[in-house]
């Protein structure tokens, strides 16, 4: 079966600055593929091109075999702060992408409150952003995504903004609302053990230019809980990684301290 | 799944609010801390009025004592004149108000959508704001004659600049977060200024149009004061030639409460229509 989404040659250039390499890549469907790597390593710039928010300098992105250029409601993009609109109530906030696509009807309405009840958000259907927590706001985010029902989500470090706890919650829920539909998932975050957690195959990104390191394949039972997280085997693949980018991150670190 | 469970036990919709389940006697605490300063503060204010002109001041020509105010207010209303007076600077605001409200959102939102459109009115706009145009009120009264349209005309001008200058700030100043989460839909521009832009300049309109009462009162009384036959700038020019301090104060008094009834009411407009703002 040809990949779902397949990147070839992708490059990008800010200015004078590379920020992409010559990126190759091929996901299959229902693949969850995390992106991680240090600061300035260009990864969320790669999943801003997938989004079409960007445009690559060179190189393409393959979506089902359709050349992809532009947004549209075949990606679903998660946004690190939950870019709601504070004027409109849940509901209201994650039908917008279907609102957009189209007049929504009966049964838009409908499929979006399910989507709510499936991110844990029954009965918060008629409150606005400002009465729900940092957790709940990302759930109205990720809720707002799936209602278009997209080929593929692109997640760029959604739970980078909570609290530890939160977090790990958030994380738990997100493979569980997985597990019901299997969506191909473009995951980006800074954390590997949340990159380690969720996906199937974990991409290092190197900085200077942004560049794919390395590939890890997570052959981790599913469904997984959050017990996995303390296991031999999930704290090995953890330690892999970090030893992959160590260096680098410490020279991101000093780098971005200068 | 323990962290799970407990993650969607903590979201549970939150139980009526405490606020009206609380016992009456807390209520009434409450409202006595946060309404007692104030209100002991207009009353000594008040008193202290009614003392100073009756034994410091004690000139009926300087000065009047709230309750001759009150009193004066009473004779007013009693014979119709002060309705009168009302009605007819009441006109010449509303309209003023309304044609101003509705041509500076056209000129905000036409400055804000071409960046040539901008340049060329920017200087105008900002030049008129900071000009007090008022100035300008007896030539107004000269082309226009003194019946309500030179004060319509000033009002208009006084309150066009900060209602445009408000809208064109507003619309340019919208979150990029918002603009590029409607972006990744594949919003259209047509769709991006509906859903975001507009909304999120909405507190900025009426912040200018709240900024565009006391302005416009302004406008009216002063413009009546130039010339006019009737009207709460009349009534007061009219009192003050004929030293008759009770009527020249409520006049005072019925503008001032004109002013604070609709700078409340834009308040509460406000909490019904932007209640994000208030966070």
């Amino acid at each position: 079966m040809a990949p779902k989404l397949t990147v070839s040659h992708l490059s990008k250039w800010f200015g004078g600055l590379e920020a992409l390499r010559g990126i190759d890549l091929a996901v299959e469907r229902g693949e969850f593929i995390a992106v991680v790597g240090p600061s300035g390593c260009g990864k969320t710039t790669f999943l801003r091109i997938v989004a079409g928010l960007e445009h690559a300098t060179a190189g393409d992105v393959l979506l089902d075999g359709c050349v992809v250029r532009e947004p549209g409601t075949d990606r679903g993009f998660v946004f690190q702060n939950d870019s709601l609109l504070p004027w409109r109530t849940v509901l209201a906030n994650a039908i917008i992408g279907r609102e957009v696509a189209g007049s929504i009807g009966p049964a838009d309405r409908n499929r979006t409150m399910e989507l709510l009840k499936l991110v844990g958000l029954e009965g918060f259907e008629h409150y606005h952003p400002r009465q729900l927590s940092g957790g709940m706001r990302q759930r109205v985010n990720l809720a707002r995504a799936l209602a278009i029902d997209p080929e593929i989500l692109l997640m760029d470090e959604p739970f980078a903004a909570l609290d530890a706890q939160t977090r790990e919650i958030m994380q738990a829920e997100l493979l569980r609302i997985w597990e019901r539909g299997h969506k191909t998932v473009l995951f980006v975050t800074h954390q590997i053990d949340e990159a380690v957690f969720l996906s199937d195959r974990v991409l290092v990104f190197a900085r200077r230019p942004g560049r794919l390191l390395a590939e890890v394949k997570i052959a981790l039972p599913r469904p997984r809980d959050l017990e996995i997280k303390r296991t031999a085997e999930f704290v090995a693949l953890v330690d892999r990684i970090w030893r992959m980018i160590e260096d680098d991150v410490r020279a991101a670190a000093l780098y971005e301290n200068a | 799944m323990s962290a799970t469970s407990e993650g969607v036990k903590a979201m549970s919709p939150p139980q009526s609010r405490p606020a009206t389940a609380a016992p009456k006697h807390q209520l009434v605490g409450l409202l006595r801390r946060r309404y007692l300063a104030g209100t002991l503060s207009v009353v000594g204010g008040l008193l202290l009025w009614e003392l100073i002109s009756r034994f410091l001041v004690a000139n009926a020509l300087f000065l009047a004592a709230p309750s001759e105010i009150v009193v004066a207010l009473y004779n007013l209303a009693a014979t119709g004149q002060l309705w009168h007076h009302v009605g007819v600077s009441a006109a010449e605001f509303a309209l003023g108000y309304v044609i101003a409200s509705i041509l500076g959102i056209a000129l905000g939102l036409a400055m804000a959508s071409r960046a040539t459109t901008k340049q060329a009115l920017q200087p105008w706009v900002s030049g008129l704001y900071a000009t007090p145009t008022i100035a300008l009120a007896p030539l107004f009264i000269l082309w226009f004659g003194i019946g309500i349209w030179s004060k319509v005309i000033v009002v208009i001008a006084l309150v066009l600049f900060p209602v445009t200058i408000n809208t064109e700030a507003g619309l340019r100043t919208t979150s990029e977060r918002l603009i590029e989460m409607l972006r990744s839909f594949g919003a259209t521009p047509r769709q991006i200024f509906l859903k975001v832009s507009l909304p999120s300049a909405v507190p900025f309109i009426l912040a200018g149009l709240k900024l565009g009462i006391g302005r416009g009162l302004i406008g009216v009384v002063v413009a009546e004061l130039f010339g006019s036959r009737a009207g709460l700038g009349r009534l007061i020019s009219q009192s003050a030639d004929a030293f008759n301090m009770p009527e020249l104060f409520a006049g005072v008094v019925v503008l001032a409460v004109a002013g604070i009834v609709m700078t409340a009411g834009f308040g509460w407009l406000e909490g019904k229509l932007v209640p994000w703002t208030r966070d």
